[in-house]
């Protein structure tokens, strides 16, 4: 871990100097994906789709982001009440920059989430919605409330580098653990993470595959939410594991739980320093 | 190493005191009344697995549940590194070539070839055993054999992977003799063989030797497209 945090430092510098990255400043989310194809001109995998690239001012996505800011300042669910008081870590309605630093430790559960875990948990505790409310239980899809509401909040730290925290030991440990999971084999086809992610430049089918070291292909790689112009809607982080962890024949995950939350601790620390595209646009 | 102890102790000592002062709220989920930070990455990473009802509970296509599936065997758990970039440890990469020789079922006598056609279709089918929001139904369409996703086989057809190597002419540099075919089938049925802690799937057991035979027939008979690229 040690060793890791020295090297960490100079290659964040090194990237600094090259101008591309760490800010704490919002930007849209076009320019940082210029600036990251201006960066990396061979990468197969950032450049794969003229397409999208043209298409990343006028992304769908983006029609969310009314109706997402609509649906978090509306009083709404049992307690008729706004998320005006959701703390996603940075304070109570704070959210610029909040999403690019989860997952974390919340003091008020005990434990290290990611932010869907987060935003559900203010949906129950602050509006009074339960788990058999569509509100909260339809996670997928452009036209659920948690997709919308995603990609608002998202937006809101665009361009700012990743920066999920590890003071918290738990943070740490949660971290750490998802590592693990990146490499631990198993399931029918005996995959980890790595088989389809470890090198460059690689493809399963159509699709190139982003490597998890080059941090500039891996920023746009956990760039969630996203329009996935192949299945015409805006995806979560959490729809992308279930998609591999469903490829790699490994058992169905669910929503809300903690291997979630550490391939996420794991994923977004792997992109550390370089900032993110919220909302991207995927093929 | 040091460094790594020296953390962990002072995580250690913070964690006891942030439980004294009660600031870790139970939530009714189990995990939360496990202190994860006296836990290895490893040991963390196995009670995630098993102990945070992270998984459906779905019968899965082979039998048994999500635990049987999500339990490593040996070679899983002797290949749970970075094996596309870390040099492969000669201890560990002798112990699975031995493991997967001991778990490999030869056919008896010569193998015969199956049919190349329906070969190119398992090659190419990445249909069964996947399982949650989505459940292959083994009983209304075979399992395929995912070949396609990792090898070029047949450039031709239709876009094909590239985590593998290019497969194309196989048989036609190769030949199709008895010991060809028994390499074949090795490769195909538990590649660690041959292999240790290659990406590759072990196919013997998730396809029938019905469906191998026809797979084989696709890379190695010479009227097969493959062999006439
Ligand atoms: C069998 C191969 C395979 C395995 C194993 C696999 N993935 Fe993927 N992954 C893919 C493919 C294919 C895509 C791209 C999807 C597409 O373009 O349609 C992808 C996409 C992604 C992306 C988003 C990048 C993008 O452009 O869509 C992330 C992040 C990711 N995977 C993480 C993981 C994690 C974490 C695991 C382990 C839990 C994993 N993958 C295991 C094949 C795999
Ligand atoms: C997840 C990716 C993946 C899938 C799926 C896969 N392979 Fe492979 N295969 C590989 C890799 C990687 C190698 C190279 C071995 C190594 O170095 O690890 C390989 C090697 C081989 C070889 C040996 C090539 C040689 O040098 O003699 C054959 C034959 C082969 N695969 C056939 C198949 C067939 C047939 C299927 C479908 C039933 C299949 N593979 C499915 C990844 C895959």
């Amino acid at each position: 871990m040690f060793k890791k945090a020295l090297l960490a430092l100079p290659v964040a510098m090194a990237v600094g100097v090259a101008g591309t990255a760490a800010q704490a400043e919002w930007q849209d989310p076009n320019d940082v994906l210029q600036k990251l194809l201006e960066a990396q001109p061979d990468s197969k995998y950032l450049h794969q789709s003229e397409m999208n690239i043209m298409m990343m001012p006028d992304n769908p996505a983006l029609y969310l982001l009314d109706d997402g800011e609509e649906l978090f300042y509306k009083e709404r669910g049992p307690n008729n009440a706004s998320l005006e008081s959701c703390d996603f870590g940075k304070g109570e309605g704070v959210l610029e920059g909040a999403y690019v630093e989860l997952p974390r430790y919340f003091e008020d559960t005990g434990k290290v989430m990611d932010f869907e875990m987060r935003l559900v948990h203010c949906m129950k505790e602050i509006q009074g919605f339960t788990s058999d409310d569509s509100a909260v239980s339809q996670r997928h899809g452009s036209g659920s409330d948690i997709m919308r509401l995603t990609t608002y909040i998202a937006h809101q730290s665009s361009g700012y580098a990743w920066n999920p925290p590890l003071d918290h030991p738990k943070e740490q440990a949660m971290r750490d653990a998802g590592e693990v999971l990146f490499f631990r084999r198993g399931g029918a086809m005996d995959f980890n993470c790595a088989a389809c992610h470890g090198d460059s430049g690689k493809q399963i089918r159509a699709s190139v595959l982003p490597e998890m070291r080059n941090s500039q292909e891996w920023t746009k790689a956990v760039s969630w939410p996203a329009h996935r112009a192949g299945q015409d809607n805006v995806r979560s982080q959490n729809h992308r594991i279930r998609g591999c962890i469903w490829q790699m024949r490994h058992a169905g995950i669910l929503p809300d739980t903690p291997v979630n939350t550490a391939l996420i601790s794991y994923w977004n620390d792997a992109a550390r320093g370089e900032p993110a595209i919220l909302p991207d646009l995927k093929r | 190493m040091f460094n790594k102890n020296t953390v962990a102790a002072g995580v250690a000592a913070f964690a006891s005191v942030a439980l004294a002062a009660g600031c870790a709220v139970a939530d009714g989920n189990k995990a939360d009344d496990v202190d994860i930070t006296a836990m290895s990455a490893e040991e963390l990473a196995e009670h995630l697995i098993f102990e945070t009802g992270s998984w459906r509970d779905q019968e899965m296509q082979e039998g048994g549940g999500w635990r049987d599936r999500m339990t490593q065997d040996e070679i899983q758990k002797a290949c749970s590194f970075d094996s596309t970039r870390n040099d492969l440890d000669g201890e560990v990469a002798g112990r699975v070539v031995a493991l997967a020789r001991e778990q490999y079922q030869a056919p008896e006598g010569d193998i015969e070839l199956g049919d190349w056609r329906k070969g190119a279709e398992l090659a190419d089918s990445g249909y069964g055993y996947r399982i949650g929001h989505n459940v292959d139904d083994h009983g209304t369409r075979e399992a395929g054999g995912n070949c396609y996703n990792c090898h070029v086989m047949d450039s031709s057809v239709s876009v094909q992977g590239t985590i593998g190597p290019n497969l194309e002419n196989y048989g036609a540099q190769r030949g199709d003799s008895q010991e060809i075919r028994q390499y074949v089938h090795q490769v195909i049925s538990n590649p660690h063989q041959y292999f240790p802690c290659t990406q590759m799937p072990r196919f013997q057991g998730l396809l029938t030797e019905e469906q191998i035979s026809h797979i084989m027939a696709y890379l190695l008979d010479p009227e097969s497209p493959v062999n006439n690229r």
